[in-house]
Order: structure tokens, then sequence, then C-alpha cells
């Protein structure tokens, strides 16, 4: 199957780097999915969640505030100001991620309703691991 | 036996100044490791962000068309006024880390300053904002403890201004200046022009092969703007980080230069002192030696 390569950067380092089936992103007017050999794009991201499938079909959640994206045929990379990959080894770990995840959001989104449907994606996200 | 006291004296002033600088080093190491750690962490993002500025503003000038005039990306052919943004430490004892950089800013003034082409310095780090104090030179905006404790927050809203600046047209250019880490032993000197977007490392030819940018975004102008300000403001905050870094490397050194004088200076003291001790000895003798002969 063929995969694209993503690269998910912030100030702080990288928190994401490797090949991906599909990619699903917080476009600013939309989300909006990325298959390899997608056409070159660049926008911003609001926050928002992206959301990887990995080689391996399983899917990893990284939870994101504001942001810009460069698509080409052969690779993504997402380069955000802060970002938080919901993931852990057990339930504490996630339950921690989750909490930090929902403090990036808070801090940036404006409305309350932009803040409630970002939760709730998060929620489902973390869901689906525990 | 003054002149062996003195001696003594010395020797102990020295070795206690070897202990303060290698004290200094130690703290510069772990302080080092830190800084070093965090830029290395942001070198990544860094250089990506330029890449990504950069192939835009080439491919804005290569297609000539498109519509985007935002000044940001525009090539301004006669400047009027710029900033030079400048990064010193807050702290001295490190070497020429500081006076390179004060070097450097002088330097492009000069060459501004012949282009008939006003200059407004705007120093962040004490010893710079010092030097330049007592020199005379006007500084725009003075910030001091913002070099050694780099925040983001802070150093966003000192860059906003020269960049709402450069938006309303004041200003036609902005540099950062400062010196950045290369390596445990070098640091870097870097003159960046930040404003507007440069984009000489990419090649025209190249635009044909690849395919064409799509800004995807109802306001293509608005997006770019919005990205170009981060930009910016991530190169400020890159800059501070990466100065501390070098901070740290150039002080390490420097004190590392220090301790070993210091030891050098105390082995020949120890000689001196020695000689002298010995010496005394001699006349001692000798006079004992000459008091005897004469009682004879």
């Amino acid at each position: 199957m063929e995969t694209l390569k993503l690269e998910i950067l912030t100030p702080s380092g990288l928190i994401f780097n490797g090949e991906a089936l599909t990619v699903t992103l917080p476009g600013e007017e939309g989300e909006f999915g990325v298959l390899p050999k997608h056409a070159s794009l660049t926008t911003l991201l609001t926050a928002g969640v992206i959301d990887v499938e990995k080689a391996d079909k399983s899917v990893e959640s990284v939870v994101v505030n504001w942001g810009v994206v460069q698509v080409d045929e052969e690779k993504v990379v997402v380069l955000v100001d802060g970002a938080v990959a919901i993931r852990g080894e057990n339930e504490n770990e996630i339950a921690s991620a989750l909490e930090d995840a929902k403090k990036l959001v808070k801090d940036i989104a404006d409305s309350s309703s932009a803040i409630a449907t970002v939760s709730a994606k998060i929620e489902s996200a973390a869901q689906k691991l525990i | 036996m003054a002149n062996l006291k003195d001696i003594k004296r010395q020797i102990g002033s020295v070795s206690n100044t070897q202990k303060t600088t290698r004290a200094m080093k130690l703290v510069s190491t772990a302080k080092l490791r830190r800084a070093e750690e965090l830029a290395k962490r942001s070198r990544l993002f860094a250089d990506k962000t330029n890449e990504m500025i950069g192939e835009i503003a080439a491919r804005i000038k290569c297609s000539k068309v498109g519509g985007i005039e935002s000044r940001f990306f525009a090539e301004i052919d006669a400047p009027k006024m710029i900033d030079i943004v400048f990064v010193t430490a807050d702290k001295g004892l490190c070497g020429g880390f500081n006076i390179q950089t004060i070097k450097a800013v002088k330097k492009v003034m000069a060459e501004y300053k012949d282009k008939k082409v006003k200059v407004r310095l705007r120093g962040i780090g004490k010893k710079g904002i010092e030097f330049f104090k007592y020199n005379e030179v006007e500084l725009l905006d003075a910030v001091r403890d913002l070099s050694s404790a780099p925040d983001m927050t802070r150093s966003s809203e000192f860059i906003s201004r020269s960049i709402n600046d450069f938006n309303d047209g004041v200003i036609d250019g902005v540099y950062i200046i400062y010196n950045g880490y290369k390596n445990i032993i070098t640091q870097e000197l870097h003159v960046n022009k930040v404003l507007p977007a440069n984009s000489s490392d990419f090649d025209c030819k190249d635009e044909n092969k690849r395919s064409q940018l799509e800004v995807e975004a109802e306001d293509e102008e608005k997006m770019l703007d919005s990205l170009i300000v981060k930009y910016v403001e991530y190169n400020m905050y890159y800059a501070l980080i990466d100065s501390v870094a070098a901070e740290h490397s150039a002080r390490m050194q420097a004190m590392d230069a220090a301790t070993n004088n210091a030891k050098e200076m105390v082995k020949t003291l120890n000689v001196k002192y020695n000689k002298a001790r010995q010496e005394s000895i001699t006349t001692e003798l000798i006079e004992i030696i000459s008091g005897v002969e004469s009682m004879k």
C-alpha cells in the first residue's frame, strides 16, 4: 500500500516523523484528508485534531492549536505552535495527555462551540485507545 | 622577607581566582547542556519554517503574477529606514562573544549609512545596550533580562513592533543579528534579514519541474501574512535560544582558558617563591658564616 511521508514539528521538537496512509487535518476552512500523491497545497490549520493512519493501520491523534501545512506529492510537513499527541502505555498516561490537550485548545480557541467540538473529538480519540 | 610574603599573597589570590573561574566553567557547562538541547530541538522547526517561507517567497517572485502584493514578500529597491535587532548576553566574561555581535551590528549600520538609509537599533541584552549607550548611539528599544531567559511571549511582543512598523511602511527591512551556537567550541555569527522574506536560495528554473503551489484559503494574503508574522516571531525566539546556547559555550571556553592561565601563573609564582626563599636562606647563611669568620 502506498504511504506518504509525514512530519509534524513544533518549536520544541519533532513529535511525529514517519510513514502514513492517510492524514486528516483541521484546515482553517474545514477538515480535509490527504492521501499519497495529493496535489501541492499550503494552508493554515486551526485548533483541532490531526488524525494519522499509520502504515500498520493504527490511528494516532495529535491535538494542535495553530499551524500551517505544506502538502506535496510525496510528503506532508505540518508546522504547529503547540501540539499534544494522544498516546500512552496505560490509562493514566492517556488521561494526562487528554488534560494537556484540552488545556492547549482552551488557550487558543475563542468560541465555546469550537472548544466543545474539539474536546469531543479528543475524547473520542482517547476512547479508542482505552 | 617582605618579598616572600608578597609572592605568597599573590599565589593565594591567583588560586582563588582560579577556583572562581573553574566554578563558573562548571556552571556554564551545566547550563550549556540544557540550552543546547533546547536549541537543537528548535533548530529543526526553524529550518523548516525558513525553507517554507523561502519557497513561497521564491514562487511569488518567479511567477510575478497571482496578485499577491504583500509588502512582506515585495522587494524594496530603495529602503529609507531599517530596523536592526541585535541580541547580546546580559553578562560578560564570555570572551569575544558580545563584541563580535556589536562589531557586526556596526558593520551593517555603516553599510546602510553609506547608502543614506536611516537605521533604528533595537537591542536585547545588557552588554550590547551598555556599549551603544556608552558610545552615545541612540537605541529605539532596549530590553534586558530577555536574552538570558528566552520567552516566546516576550520575544513575540518585542518583534511585533518591528513587524507592525514594516507593515505600515515605516521601515523597509528588518535584520536580526546574533551570535549563534555552532558546536561546543565555535560560535557562529548570524546576520539574518528576516523582512522582507528573502528567496535567494531557490532557483526559478526548478519551478516548472515541481507542481504548482496552491494556496487554499479564502484570503491568500491574509494567510501568507499570518504565516510570515509567525515566521518572524519564531526567528526572533530562535535567535534568543541559539544565542543563550552560544553564550554559555563561549563562557565555558573563556573560563576554561582563564583557569588554565591561572594554573600557569601559580606555577611561575611558585618557582619565583622558591627562588626567593632559597635566596634568603643563602643570604642568611652568608651572614652567619661571615659573622663567624670575623670573630676569629
